[in-house]
């Protein structure tokens, strides 16, 4: 894994900056579709879908990127090519580390609503 | 410019050449040319040294011209036509109505 | 356009992606940039919004569930139609292979992830300036469209305006081939053809500077003068003067009319030819040699009338020769190479062509294979006119329509032209003119043409000037009559010509008396030999064999009065529909 961090700061900055009154809104969708993927991605190899598992893993990609969790993003990327090499048997083991990340991502975020 | 007017030595005679095609594009830049000469002008030469091609409207201008500078009494020549040019002159027979040289 | 492409007015943006979170942040950045935003959550939901909405443009992420944002774009862009509807796809993907996808599915360009303000507004902007200027061109192009329709509607009403007034005149005589385009009049050309009242025809080809509508108004009053000279009976070089003075006082300075005038005279085997300002004219004898009958005089429309020379050339043909003139359009077509077809292309036409083939066709057919473009045709005007024998041409008719109203039945008139007046004047179209008032001898105008026109040209040529008419019956001795005619013509002191007409009523119709009497010395028509026998050609004596023989088959009689130089003629004529020619079926 690169040294990607938890959250990029500025990018965040800079959607607080833009949605005003509906970033929280955002955070909580964030979260609440995320959860979702996550879900998408066990379901997936628990059906040994190469295709589903990619396509999942590419959607929660974007999301992560666009929020900014590049670490996050980079796990969902690893994810979405082993999904389209057809090697699902590392895929556990990364579902495992993006639901640990996510739960950084998750805390780090709901300390940012609080606030 | 496709178009280019000058005095000539006697100051009396403007000289109007034309550039490649003489057709109806060229239609304002030679009223251009004579209209906006001043009253000391008596005679007129259009050198077509440099034309390549000429049509009936052309003829047409030619004959605004000639109007402008007087009718039956205007002074104008038409000087150093190409073959293709000259024939054209000759079949309207022009050379009743101006000195073609 | 009224809307302005530097500043945006609020667009309708569709977004559709089925993340919920990346569409909340896109939704929320586009409303902060003042557009109206639906938002979908996948492909069919974004078909479906896009008919109910009709966005300025759509935001679209590629994979997606139930329709994917290709498949989506497809039915988008059929939507659409010809309304330019920029589609921007939403994407993280990185693998051209996938980027052009989206592109070939009808994608305009990407937005990639994480989304960028700054570049989200300037893409928004520049394909909306995009938008804006495809709206301004296709509505420019329809008006365009819309113009034209409109101007080929209105060319279409004014060409049958013009044709009612032009009609065709002859020019579907057998001895007439001819090729304009059907809407030549707007290219300025014109062409003319009609029949003399006493035989032989007239036939104009004519060549407006410019084109379009300028060119055609003048097509006109041409149309108008050339018909109505013809059917009274003037001749070429009288409508050659007419159409000048016309064009010179309607046109302006720098318009002018190229013009060809052919009169043929089948009796007498001569065309009489006046080209001004159209390319050379060609005379294709029988034997295949040709004559150039080239532009001699200025074109229509230029020269005021007291400089204007309605000269015509006099070319003595045989049956079977044609005459081609035509319009510059066909010197000017040009090969694929650029070059010109020019004089020698005719000529090269002319003199390769098969025994035959007829002179037209091998033109036509020739610049039809050297020019580039089909289209360089509608350009072009030529007619061809071929001699032939008088006989043969007597089926060809005007169409002109008889007027209904009646006219005077019971009248006597004198006219006499003297001195100067005989060698410059025809008197013909007058008493043609008077003779037509009455209704019941419009039909006959031909006739009464001939009658007239045999009287008059006796009276002046045998009468007045004494001219031998055997002189005619040789090639020298034809030049030698003209020559002298044109000679003596300058001397006619205290001669004249008179014409007696006067028209009664009969039971069945009417009578004309014409009675010719001219100022010569007359001759012995005691002893000629067609008057006091049987019809047959005679021998040259005053009236030549021919004439005299056209006067007793046309007229119910003929008499001779005084010394030989009066001649009476009574012609009668039938109200329609009892008989139809008495005079020629008594006789034969």
């Amino acid at each position: 894994m690169t040294e990607q961090p938890h959250l990029d700061g500025e990018a965040l900055a800079e959607l607080q900056d833009v949605m005003e009154d509906e970033f929280d809104v955002l955070m909580r969708t964030f979260l609440y579709d995320s959860r979702e993927r996550i879900a998408s991605l066990k379901q997936a190899v628990s059906e040994q879908d190469a295709e589903a598992l990619a396509h999942a893993a590419h959607s929660f990609k974007g999301s992560c990127i666009n929020i900014g969790a590049p670490l996050l993003g980079e796990l969902c990327r690893t994810a979405e090519n082993a999904g389209k090499e057809q090697r699902l048997e590392k895929v556990p083991a990364i579902i495992d580390a993006i639901e640990k990340e996510f739960r950084n991502v998750a805390d780090l975020l709901e300390k940012l609503m609080v606030r | 410019m496709p178009i280019q007017t000058r005095r000539g030595e006697d100051s009396q005679t403007l000289i109007i050449s034309i550039v490649g095609r003489f057709d109806f594009s060229t239609h304002q830049a030679f009223r251009d040319a004579y209209e906006h000469g001043d009253e000391s002008i008596r005679y007129y030469i259009v050198d077509l040294s440099d034309t390549t091609y000429l049509d009936s409207s052309a003829l047409g201008m030619l004959l605004l011209l000639r109007d402008y500078a007087g009718g039956d009494g205007a002074q104008i020549s038409i000087e150093n036509c190409n073959n293709d040019v000259r024939r054209i002159l000759s079949i309207s027979n022009f050379e009743q109505l101006f000195a073609i040289r | 356009m009224e809307e302005s492409v530097a500043e945006p007015k609020s667009l309708t943006i569709l977004i559709a992606d089925d993340s919920d979170t990346d569409r909340l942040i896109l939704a929320v950045l586009v409303r902060r940039l003042g557009h109206r935003v639906f938002e979908a959550k996948n492909g069919q939901e974004a078909v479906q919004l896009f008919q109910h909405c009709e966005p300025d443009i759509v935001l679209l992420d590629a994979l997606m569930p139930v329709m994917d944002g290709m498949e989506a774009a497809r039915q988008i862009k059929i939507l659409a139609g010809e309304r330019m509807v920029p589609l921007i796809f939403l994407t993280s993907l990185s693998e051209a292979e996938e980027l052009a996808k989206c592109l070939d599915a009808g994608g305009d360009d990407f937005l990639t992830k994480p989304y960028n303000r700054v570049i989200l507004e300037a893409k928004i902007n520049a394909f909306n300036r995009m938008r804006l200027m495809h709206q301004a061109l296709s509505s420019q192009r329809d008006l365009i469209r819309e113009r034209n329709e409109q101007l080929v509607t209105e060319q279409e009403i004014a060409k049958r305006v013009f044709d009612n007034v032009a009609h065709t005149g002859c020019l579907d005589a057998f001895n007439i081939r001819h090729h304009a385009s059907p809407l030549a009049l707007f290219n300025g050309d014109v062409l003319f053809a009609a029949p003399f009242p006493a035989g032989g025809m007239l036939v104009f080809i004519g060549d407006f500077t410019g084109h379009g509508l300028p060119a055609a108004i003048g097509a006109m009053p041409l149309a108008e003068i050339f018909y109505g000279m013809v059917s009274k009976g003037f001749k070429g070089a009288d409508v050659l003067r007419e159409f000048n003075q016309k064009l010179k006082k309607i046109l302006p300075p720098g318009m002018f009319c190229c013009g060809g005038m052919i009169e043929t005279e089948f009796k007498h085997n001569q065309l009489q030819v006046w080209n001004g300002g159209l390319p050379d004219g060609w005379l294709v004898r029988t034997s295949g040699e040709l004559e150039v009958v080239p532009s001699r005089h200025l074109p229509l429309g230029i020269l005021p009338s007291d400089q204007f020379d309605d000269g015509m050339d006099t070319l003595a043909t045989e049956p079977g020769d044609r005459l081609l003139m035509l319009t510059d359009g066909f010197l000017e077509s040009r090969n694929a190479e650029g070059q010109l077809f020019g004089d020698s292309g005719i000529r090269r036409a002319l003199e390769s062509r098969a025994g035959t083939q007829h002179p037209f066709d091998a033109v036509m057919e020739a610049v039809g294979h050297f020019s580039a473009s089909a289209a360089d045709t509608d350009d072009l005007t030529m007619c061809s006119v071929e001699m032939v024998d008088e006989v043969g041409i007597s089926t060809i008719h005007d169409r002109i329509e008889p007027s209904p109203l009646p006219g005077p039945m019971e009248w006597h008139c004198e006219y006499e032209i003297r001195e100067r007046t005989l060698g410059d004047f025809s008197p013909l179209p007058l008493l043609l003119h008077i003779c037509m008032e009455v209704p019941g001898l419009r039909r006959k105008s031909g006739e009464i043409y001939t009658l007239l026109a045999e009287l008059y040209s006796n009276a002046l040529e045998h009468g007045v000037l004494e001219l031998p008419s055997h002189w005619k019956q040789s090639a020298d001795g034809f030049d030698q009559y003209y020559e002298e005619r044109r000679r003596r013509l300058s001397r006619v002191e205290g001669h004249f010509i008179r014409f007696s007409l006067s028209h009664s009523m009969t039971p069945s119709g009417g009578r004309l008396r014409i009675v010719c009497e001219d100022s010569g010395s007359g001759f012995d028509f005691h002893n000629h030999p067609i008057l006091e026998s049987e019809l047959r050609p005679g021998r040259a004596g005053r009236y030549a064999g021919r004439g005299l023989l056209l006067l007793k088959r046309l007229a119910e009689s003929v008499t001779f009065h005084q010394q030989g130089n009066q001649v009476e003629i009574i012609f009668d004529w039938e109200v329609a529909g009892t008989s139809s020619n008495p005079a020629s079926s008594h006789r034969q």
